[in-house]
């Protein structure tokens, strides 16, 4: 959202992304091809088309507007201070492993990992005693509290996971 | 205006009791993201069994009502719609949290909820019988023709770039495609996979969408989440109602606009907001500072989406058709009761019915004071919390929300890679909102036309299916107006050489 | 020596007691069923048909059990995710699932769903919602033999909406189509409460839809005929579908299944539980004020039962193009 992308810059990642979606829209039409009801490929053929017709304009409008850098789309969003991929990684990874070992690991030990996890990565000040403390309580007190309350006020049927049944 | 006696009948210790816990559970439900109004009401059918049914309608629709509301928080101050009605607030919110004024954004938001709410309520009190004629003349094509003029605001969400904007769209409309499709049944693009067979969930697709990518890049700097320019300047009520009384214009339309949306069934708030939005835009004169943090971008997005509440009442009492989602579950609720709906429930059961309406206002007042305090409490905790354990505690209520919504475990992990996907395209100059308006008003758009075309292909004419309906016209030229309107609007500005707007 | 021998023998039959209580434990036994919450995953989402007889069923659980009945949501797929996973979840009796006819045939005909018809384990089949040809109560269209002529003169032409495609509304109208001889065009709403929209809004000239939408609309629809065997309590004036000559009795079935691990014992037990609730006149009223039709297929003819439905639900399928 914090990025805007100037006319008369050559943008190499929407030129890549536009073939990409194109390779996508290709695939959505080549699945219609099992559909028996024209109800249900008559839209969707529709939108693949126009897809790949805007992919093709956005990738010619960058073409003819080619000279310029791209180096500014990186830096929007950086806002000068020093980012790290790392952090951005490991974020994401523990959401999706504590989520694919779901089925296997229960929603609160899946929640525990992940939500400590995440800490770890979020935490930018250093750890004091008085931290190491009061984090991991508050910690364990929100996750305890949210899955009570999903699964004993809501009546969240939460997964309990293979290991525990 | 009938029934009036009935207002003392909604004034028990109970029922305002019921109306206040109502709004404050909902107001709290509605702001955690994957937490939906839906979900709130149906876990209270079974504890309403031994209620009153008036009693039991006030609560049902003081949750509702709250919970609609509640969405604005996490808009605001975490760019995730905590209900799809919400969708539009982050437009404005979260420009506005970002640049300090979190707290005006969140009390103008209340504000607004009210006085929509109040709107809806009024509607449903003096004029339901007639309104709920409007749901039936929305045939197939008029959806359809509704779903295009709501993706006219591509143009305005696609930041500088029109073609990134309208791809970004078809990506949406393509995602809708996913899973069991809802005419024809066919299942498409799962690619044999069991994980795509439910499709992608509106909900989860937000959640993932807006809010996946926050977190990624909160992770990634030492920065504070929000920008505090000041110390705490209370609720701001002054200022915001200051800015409200401006805008009232823009309220009174915005909250018919969510009424009548609210009316149809199936359009719901998320549509009601988009399309006050939309006009809100347009007959501003600051239409270019909107999704840069313009309030009355929020205004007409909170008053829209809780008129939706009183809208969606009318075909529910009385045609008996649900107007919106939770409205469905009420409905079941009153037929276990053995409440009938229908024209006679006005007449012949009008204690409960204006009961309930008396217990919706009351509802709805309540929320100023109620929404004022969790907001500020939800403000102050969001921007005190440490990083480390602001982040993680997100995190978690987008997984546990998530998987809540339909109790599946595909929907959480759809949810990540959606939000690593939508990290991506954003860096690549595809921001998230016209994505997700494809995916919400794909489907619609896709059941209009499809409907529509059968019926005009069986009756053998389809030019007037789609073009020759009055009140597809009017819809239609709205399209063509919000359009071309900046257009016109430039020429006229230079052409008479004196620019007033910015 | 033999001291000991007793106290090795006392030990095995100890430890055999042990093993044989913890593995009884896991299976309640049937007196005791049930001792705590029994989990109802409706594989739709809530305000649904489903989920509303599942309430009605809810509060006589309780009065007659003593435990609760959780209803739960599990949506999506046209309710395949919910079947495809039920097979996985625990089998003990405190976990069933709603089933219902047509889906759990045609669904896995159509692609690879995650499960199959027979992996299925149903105990009950409880209800049905007839189909019914619905019209505007203001419509010139009077009685079925009127809705035929129209059909005859104007082929194609008559629009009856109905919920979904492959579903028991749009099964129905493709086999009434073939026995009646005309062509009319289906036009599939998502769900009832639109596809009646629709009627009301004269969008269309006839729904094809349930008893329970008379019930839920009296006084602003007819309904022109009934597909049961014989007429609904509720609609004594409407003629079924066999009176007038065309041999239809279908609609949407409801029943409950188990995971397949559920015990024999149980699963009887479940089936039994949920007659009970079906014989009580209370419950009766209720179901039938809303113009449901109860029916009682326990779990012991079940499995009959639903391979005679199926039969007709595949052939009408194939020919109305939702399976190839």
């Amino acid at each position: 959202m914090q990025i805007e992308s100037k006319g008369g810059v050559k943008d190499l990642a929407g030129t890549i992304a536009a073939v990409a979606f194109i390779l996508l829209a290709s695939l959505a039409l080549w699945d219609t091809t099992t559909m028996t009801d024209s109800d249900s490929y008559v839209f969707p053929r529709a939108i693949a088309a126009a897809m790949i017709v805007f992919c093709i304009l956005l990738i010619a409008y960058n073409f003819i507007n080619g000279a310029g850098d791209n180096a500014e789309t990186d830096a929007a969003s950086g806002a000068a201070g020093v980012t790290s991929t790392p952090r951005r990684v490991g974020l994401v990874a523990a959401m999706l492993l504590s989520s694919l070992a779901m089925p296997w690991t229960g929603f609160l030990l899946s929640g525990v990992f992940a939500f400590g996890a995440i800490m770890l990565f979020a935490m930018y000040d250093p750890w004091t005693p008085r931290r190491r403390i009061v984090f991991p309580s508050a910690a364990l007190v929100v996750v305890l509290g949210f899955y009570t309350l999903f699964s004993k006020v809501l009546l969240v049927p939460l997964p309990i996971g293979f290991w525990f049944r | 205006m009938t029934g009036l006696d009935y207002l003392w009948q909604a004034l028990t210790p109970l029922n305002i009791l019921l109306a206040l816990a109502g709004v404050v559970a909902g107001t709290v439900i509605g702001s955690l993201p994957g937490l939906t109004a839906t979900m709130a009401v149906a876990v209270l059918v079974p504890i309403t069994f031994s209620m009153e049914p008036a009693s039991a309608l006030i609560l049902m629709g003081a949750i509702y009502t709250g919970a609609i509301y509640g969405g604005a928080y996490s808009a605001i101050l975490l760019n995730t719609p905590g209900t799809p009605s919400a969708i539009a607030t982050t437009f404005d919110g979260y420009p506005m949290a970002k640049q300090g004024d979190g707290d005006l954004a969140i009390t103008l938001a209340c504000v607004s909820s009210v006085v929509g709410g109040l709107v809806g309520a009024a509607f449903l009190l003096g004029l339901a019988p007639p309104l709920a004629e409007v749901a039936l003349a929305f045939g197939p094509v008029e959806y359809f023709w509704l779903a295009v003029f709501g993706l006219t605001l591509i143009s305005a969400l696609s930041e500088g770039n029109l073609l990134k904007g309208l791809i970004g769209a078809c990506f949406g409309l393509l995602l809708a495609c996913i899973g069991v499709a809802e005419i024809s049944a066919d299942i498409r693009f799962t690619f044999g996979s069991q994980v795509l067979l439910g499709g992608i969930e509106t909900v989860s697709a937000l959640i993932g969408l807006y809010c996946i990518p926050v977190m990624i890049d909160l992770v990634a700097t030492p920065d504070r989440h929000l920008k505090v320019t000041q110390k705490a300047k209370g609720f701001r009520l002054k200022e915001a109602l200051k800015i409200s009384w401006l805008g009232k214009f823009n309220l009174i339309r915005s909250s018919v606009i969510g009424t009548l949306v609210g009316i149809l069934p199936g359009a719901g708030g998320s549509i009601a907001g988009l399309v006050a939005y939309s006009e809100a835009r347009r007959s501003s004169k600051r239409s270019d500072s909107f999704g840069t943090g313009e309030p009355e971008g929020i205004q007409a997005t909170e008053s829209a989406n809780n008129a939706t509440v009183g809208g969606g009442f009318i075909p529910t009492l009385v045609l008996g058709i649900p107007g919106t989602p939770p409205d469905a579950v009420i409905l079941g609720a009153l037929l276990i009761q053995g409440v009938r709906t229908g024209p006679s429930l006005f007449t012949e059961n009008g204690a409960i019915v204006y009961t309930f309406i008396f217990g919706l206002i009351l509802a709805t007042v309540l929320m100023l004071p109620a929404g004022l305090i969790i907001g500020r409490y939800a403000y102050k905790s969001i921007i005190t919390i440490p990083k480390a354990l602001l982040v993680p505690t997100v995190a978690f209520m987008t997984m546990i929300g998530t998987y809540a919504i339909r109790n599946s475990i595909s929907d959480v992990v759809i949810m990540i890679v959606l939000g690593v996907v939508g990290w991506f395209l954003n860096r690549f100059g595809f921001s998230p909102s016209p994505i997700v308006l494809g995916l919400i008003l794909g489907r619609i758009a896709e059941q209009g036309f499809v409907q529509a075309w059968t019926i005009g292909a069986a009756t053998e004419d389809l030019t007037g299916m789609f073009f020759g309906r009055p009140i597809s016209l009017v819809i239609i030229a709205f399209t063509l107006i919000s359009l071309f309107y900046p257009l016109i609007r430039k020429r006229w500005s230079t052409a008479g050489g004196t620019a007033n707007a910015d | 020596m033999d001291i000991l021998r007793k106290i090795g023998a006392t030990a095995a039959s100890a430890a055999i007691t042990l093993a044989a209580s913890v593995l009884i434990s896991g299976v309640p036994q049937a007196q005791a069923f049930p001792d705590k919450p029994v989990n109802y995953i409706i594989p739709f989402g809530p305000g649904g048909e489903s989920d509303i007889t599942a309430r009605h069923q809810q509060s006589f659980f309780k009065d007659k059990f003593g435990q609760d009945l959780v209803i739960a949501y599990k949506p999506g797929g046209g309710g395949a995710v919910g079947w495809s996973q039920l097979n996985g979840m625990i089998g003990d009796g405190y976990t069933m699932m709603g089933i219902n006819l047509p889906h759990i045939v045609v669904k896995p005909l159509q692609k690879d769903v995650g499960f199959k018809t027979e992996d299925i384990t149903g105990v009950y089949m409880f209800h049905y919602t007839p189909d019914a040809i619905v019209v505007n109560a203001d419509s010139d269209i009077k009685s079925l033999q009127d809705l035929i002529d129209y059909a005859k003169a104007n082929p194609k032409k008559l629009t009856m909406s109905g919920s979904g495609k492959g579903t028991a509304n749009h099964l129905a109208q493709v086999r009434f189509d073939k026995m009646a001889g005309v062509k009319t065009t289906y036009v599939a709403f998502k769900g009832t409460g639109k596809a009646v929209a629709a009627l009301l809004g004269n969008q269309v000239k006839a729904e094809w839809g349930y008893t329970s939408v008379g019930a839920k609309h009296e006084g602003k629809v007819r309904l022109l005929a009934v597909a049961m065997e014989e007429r609904h309590p509720k609609f004594p004036d409407v003629p079924t579908f066999k009176e007038l000559g065309f041999d239809l009795v279908s609609g949407a079935y409801r029943g409950i299944a188990v995971p397949k691990s559920t015990p024999e014992d149980v699963r009887v037990k479940l089936s039994e539980m949920i007659g009970e609730i079906n014989a009580d006149p209370e419950f009766r009223k209720r179901m039938e004020n809303d113009g449901m039709a109860l029916l009682d297929v326990g779990y012991k003819d079940l499995d009959a039962f639903v391979a005679e439905q199926a039969k007709a639900y595949e052939a009408a399928a194939r020919e109305a193009g939702v399976i190839k």
